[in-house]
């Protein structure tokens, strides 16, 4: 009978909170045991299973004779959806004359429309989007105990550049991850790539030699990453404060519900329970905050990179224009200057060679009086 | 170009394929692997991959079939139609131009159904049914995940949602879930406990607060509904036979109907032009059913602009001065020849 179906066995089962737009939440760990109930090994393992011994199972099942058997492969083989003669030779990126589909009446339109083009241009970035994807597909490692097991789970993560301004909305610049079930929270903070790590802070125009010293990726190493209302911290270093205790107490002095803290290093992704397609935070820097979305949480397959030394992979990444000096717009800025009488604009970017020829003589010294701080170009990552 | 619009723009058409597909395996009345491979043959439906799709909108085409197609694999739809559906998988799995394969993606909560699709055919002996959702799984062609699609937050995009084709539907089983034959007895047995209690208390059992036949007439009631919903269907094919008939009629009326569709299609023939502050939405025609390879012409734009700035300046400091200067690159052009003078505007831009 319908009514009365047992909920607690079923939390485990992802569902839509919001139809196609995200999920609620779940375990994934049990997400994960409760795939590998449902199948048989052999249903997820990366060997191509052999063809006798399925066969034969089939027909023990089905209690049927070889010859029907037989008979039934040759029916169901890929050959009878086969459209056209063998020998014909086949032309896949023409599409057929006459044709009758509705897919093929549209594709023909378009086709006929670039035949009337003189240029045709292909956009490079549309070409070449898809390639950092298929660079690591189907690899294997050299070392089998690299070999990432058959069950695990792959999730796919989406992190979003910082500082989303009003007019680049339509397009969401993000760079994907591919991580294993069993990586903990600290192999993703140490794979997001974002600039602001890189950031040097301070003024530097009276030492300009002394510069690299100081990277904001050493000296604030604080960061959380916020899932359902768990904030988990980054305590591996000493100096590592808890970020998230501020937000929590001002919290309690709200009507919100409480939340909780917990380690980024002691959590892997089994842990977790979280919603596929709903937006999370990671913050780092202080301040620097980065959207999080996990958009998918799958078994691992034959196809998928089956090396662990390659994980986490990154699959999708936006670029960004890379600014150059604005002197000899050949080399990459390096130094930004402000309240600068040699400058044309302020503030005003220079790339190293350009910075010293200007602002400073041949014994190096300063001259005249300027502010100049370091400057890291955001296509750093590119 | 973002992804989402390639999505946008290939979804109807190949909606239109599929259902014209499954419409067509649903008239044969069978759920034979062979029928299906002949419309499918008959259709020409591999050559869906065909066309130079640009690089990468290949495999997102090649991921789009597949989720469509996923769709009729799962209720509401009848059984045939489902079946129609696991077959429409395999094919476009196996002719699918994408390398490597995309694979079918089987969502957690799916599952379930699937089973019971698979015990059912398994008890009806739909030997090729069972043969391919078993290859199908064997040549790692399923992806199993939380969800059917991967999703993105994409809040303020109006979700597509899959509309189910009405004439695909399974006959509703409400009925027969409500008031299943467990429920029955159960009223049954508690019915049987009721008179006992009040023969046990009263001494005159005339008072009756429940109907006494309850579980009868329970019974009748959904037997009745059943044999309607059987009445209501053999009724639509009743309807064909009449229909034959009426085809006679029906061939006299459709000359007349052409004939007025020729009369129309010419009067529509001259396009209403929009007005200048609607020049990007210039009307053109579509004659794209009449026949392929036809190149659309957007009518040409007649009315006269007003001279530009630089050609009023000219006309008011310079006078006719500049017309001694040697335009080199008209050397070659014919004198007569004005369209040398402008560049060449690109006529209509591609509609989808």
């Amino acid at each position: 009978m319908a009514a009365g179906s047992s909920s607690n066995v079923n939390e485990n089962i992802p569902v839509f909170e919001y139809k196609d737009i995200n999920t609620k939440p779940f375990h994934v760990g049990s997400f994960r045991t409760a795939w590998l109930e449902k199948l048989k090994p052999i249903d997820y393992s990366y060997e191509d299973k052999y063809e006798e011994n399925e066969d034969a199972d089939f027909a023990k099942e089905m209690g049927i004779a070889p010859e029907t058997l037989d008979e039934l492969k040759a029916i169901c083989s890929v050959d009878t959806l086969r459209c056209q003669a063998e020998d014909e030779p086949l032309d896949t990126n023409v599409v057929p004359p006459d044709p009758t589909l509705q897919t093929l009446i549209q594709r023909k339109k378009k086709q006929d429309y670039k035949g009337t083009l003189r240029i045709d241009k292909i956009s490079r970035v549309d070409h070449y989007q898809d390639e950092l994807e298929s660079l690591a597909v189907g690899k294997r490692p050299e070392d089998p105990v690299d070999l990432v097991p058959e069950g695990e789970i792959i999730l796919s993560i989406n992190v979003l550049y910082p500082a989303i301004f009003e007019r680049f909305r339509y397009v969401r610049p993000h760079m994907t991850l591919q991580m294993l079930g069993s990586h903990s929270l600290v192999d993703l903070r140490d794979a997001i790539c974002c600039i602001s790590d890189l950031q040097v802070f301070g003024e530097f125009s009276n030492t300009p030699d002394m510069a690299p010293d100081f990277i904001s990726k050493d000296h604030f190493k604080s960061a959380f990453f916020y899932f359902e209302g768990v904030f988990y911290n980054d305590m591996r270093h000493p100096e590592c404060q808890d970020m998230s205790e501020t937000t929590i107490d001002w919290a309690k002095t709200r009507d919100f519900p409480t939340f909780h803290k917990a380690k980024m290093e002691d959590t892997r992704f089994y842990d977790l329970k979280v919603k596929v397609g709903y937006p999370y935070l990671f913050c780092h820097q202080g301040d620097c905050e980065h959207v999080v979305i996990i958009t998918d949480i799958r078994l691992a397959h034959k196809d998928d990179c089956l090396d662990r030394k390659l994980y986490p992979l990154l699959t999708h990444k936006h670029r960004v224009m890379t600014r150059k000096c604005a002197v000899c717009h050949v080399y990459i800025g390096r130094w930004l200057t402000t309240n600068d009488p040699f400058a044309p604009n302020d503030p005003c970017l220079f790339c190293e060679r350009c910075f010293r020829m200007l602002h400073y003589d041949k014994k190096g010294n300063k001259l005249g009086q300027f502010l100049a701080y370091p400057y890291v170009d955001p296509g750093a990552f590119n | 170009m973002p992804n989402g619009k390639a999505k946008d723009r290939f979804l109807k058409p190949l909606v239109a394929d599929y259902e014209e597909l499954l419409g067509r395996f649903q008239q044969t009345e069978s759920v034979r692997f062979e029928e299906f491979t002949a419309i499918w043959r008959n259709m020409g439906f591999s050559s869906v991959f065909y066309g130079s799709l640009a690089g990468n909108e290949m495999r997102e085409f090649c991921h789009l079939t597949l989720t469509m197609a996923f769709n009729y694999f799962l209720p509401p739809y009848s059984f045939q139609i489902r079946v129609g559906g696991l077959y429409l998988l395999y094919g476009l799995y196996h002719t699918q131009l994408a390398s490597p394969k995309e694979k079918i993606r089987i969502a957690l909560k799916d599952w379930e159904q699937i089973q019971k699709f698979y015990q059912d055919s398994v008890n009806s002996q739909h030997y090729d049914a069972v043969y391919i959702i078993r290859k199908l799984i064997a040549e790692n062609a399923v992806l199993y995940t939380a969800m059917p699609q991967m999703l993105t937050f994409r809040v303020k995009k109006k979700p597509q949602h899959h509309k189910v084709c009405e004439e695909f539907r399974d006959r509703p089983e409400r009925v027969k879930d409500l008031i299943s034959t467990d429920m029955l007895q159960e009223v049954a047995n508690i019915q049987g406990h009721h008179e006992r209690l009040k023969a046990s208390v009263l001494e005159r059992s005339s008072i009756a607060v429940t109907q006494q036949d309850l579980p009868a007439r329970l019974h009748s009631c959904v037997l009745e509904f059943l044999h309607w919903q059987d009445r209501h269907e053999n009724h639509g094919d009743a309807d064909h036979l009449v229909y034959a008939e009426e085809k006679a009629q029906q061939v006299e009326s459709s000359n007349r109907a052409q004939l007025l569709a020729s009369i129309k299609t010419k009067s529509y023939g001259c396009l209403a032009e929009a007005s200048r502050s609607r020049r990007h939405r210039q009307v053109e025609m579509d004659t794209s059913i009449s026949g392929t390879g036809y190149i659309k012409q957007a009518p040409k734009y007649h009315k006269s602009r007003a001279p530009s700035l630089k050609a009023r300046t000219n006309k008011n400091l310079c006078g006719e001065g500049d017309e001694q200067k040697i335009q080199y690159w008209l050397l070659s052009a014919a004198e007569e020849d004005k369209t040398a003078l402008k560049r060449q505007k690109r006529k209509h831009s591609f509609r989808w």
